[in-house]
């Protein structure tokens, strides 16, 4: 039977390894301060997550470019440039966008809502399975930054006076703030959490 | 029984330092140690990528050709496109991610295997690793990458493009970066620090 550390009264250092007992508070070996668990972390991963949340909204509905063609303004949200692409018969760029921009934010707060949920009513029997997920989500967290990365290259290239040029809208704000809010969300969480068997009041 | 896993909290043997085996943990499959490479290879290694860094930000990415007129980006110049629309925060958040913290990582592996390389002890480079652990999350070069494949396909059809040196490069500076961090495993430092000590 696999014992916790909680259960043997001790606690680890996270960032060399060792292990100690629960009374003590700095890690002789590398000195850092021990914690059993990451202190309050299920409110800050859901207020994270609720903060991003709410700026994907704006992420959504504003321009996150401006493209200006010959002196005609034309606004374009991150769905408008999924569309368009498909309408142009480019669907692996289209997909591409829509996964990292779109689906990826969708799914990392679907996933810490579900993380969240899980360690509040204590559902230890589905920890395993929970744990892949939080392990997906750690590992696509950045790559939503992509559309960001893509504007800032748009921009900077596409300066050509009267003739064409792209600025940045509003949602690149607004979604670099979501992006950056999921990923202080994800970690935050203490996935130790999901396994923690707790006595029921 | 003289460490836990760090993800799931269950009480597990210590792997012992070896260059070849991964270890799991039993409970939920975790990596509890992951082979890393001697120290001078992951100095040499990280040397090369640093020496690839500066030409790979400082050379055109992009060259693009809107009727004669010809524009040239390189990856730090795109960061100052942000600020040059007001927006401060984008542009500081893409300079870290994209630029910065690539670079820093480097920089703090040498910081941290040099001075162990001639008997410092870990403790004293401890403030390092964890900030090494901290940043990896926001080290988003390979991301940046991706995004230049992706603004070359929304550009072809609007001009001709001609890509740079500077893209290779850092492709090239990529490449190292990642075989460093994947060679650099902290845990072989505490661990050779404890049987020093025995």
């Amino acid at each position: 039977m696999i014992k916790s550390d909680i259960e043997a009264q001790k606690i680890l250092c996270t960032h060399c390894g060792l292990l100690f007992d629960e009374v003590d508070e700095v890690c002789n070996r590398c000195g850092a301060d021990l914690h059993q668990r990451k202190d309050n972390s299920l409110v800050k991963t859901f207020l994270f997550a609720i903060s991003s949340l709410i700026f994907l909204i704006p992420a959504n509905l504003l321009p996150i470019m401006v493209v200006t063609s010959l002196g005609n303004k034309d606004p374009g949200t991150i769905m408008g440039g999924v569309i368009y692409f498909f309408h142009h018969g480019a669907y692996g760029i289209g997909a591409v966008i829509f996964i990292a921009s779109i689906a990826v934010p969708a799914f990392k707060l679907s996933v810490l809502f579900y993380l969240l949920y899980i360690v509040y009513w204590n559902k230890t029997q589905k920890a395993y399975g929970a744990m892949k997920y939080y392990r997906i989500i750690s590992f696509i967290g950045k790559w939503s930054m992509l559309d960001i990365f893509v504007v800032a290259l748009m921009v900077a290239m596409v300066q050509f006076k009267n003739l064409a040029t792209i600025n940045t809208g509003e949602a690149a704000l607004a979604f670099a703030l979501a992006v950056v809010m999921t990923m202080i969300a994800t970690e935050s969480f203490d996935p130790r959490l999901l396994w923690d068997k707790r006595e029921k009041k | 029984m003289d460490t836990a896993c760090k993800e799931c909290g269950a009480l597990v043997a210590q792997p012992a330092v070896d260059r070849e085996h991964q270890y799991y943990c039993p409970r939920c499959d975790a990596m509890l140690y992951r082979s890393g490479q001697e120290f001078h290879y992951i100095i040499l290694m990280a040397l090369s990528s640093i020496i690839l860094f500066f030409p790979a930000i400082l050379l055109p990415i992009l060259t693009l050709n809107i009727a004669g007129m010809e524009q040239s980006t390189t990856l730090v110049e795109a960061v100052w496109s942000f600020f040059g629309d007001g927006y401060t925060f984008i542009a500081v958040l893409v300079l870290l991610s994209g630029i910065i913290i690539p670079f820093l990582m480097l920089t703090l592996i040498l910081m941290i295997l040099i001075p162990i390389h001639y008997g410092v002890s870990p403790r004293k480079v401890a403030t390092l690793f964890n900030l090494y652990e901290h940043l990896t999350e926001w080290s988003m070069g390979e991301v940046y990458l991706i995004s230049i494949l992706v603004a070359i396909i929304k550009l072809q059809k609007m001009a001709m493009l001609i890509i740079g040196e500077g893209f290779f490069l850092f492709i090239a500076f990529l490449i190292t970066m990642y075989i460093t961090m994947v060679w650099f495993n902290p845990h072989d430092i505490w661990h050779q620090q404890k049987s020093d000590d025995d």
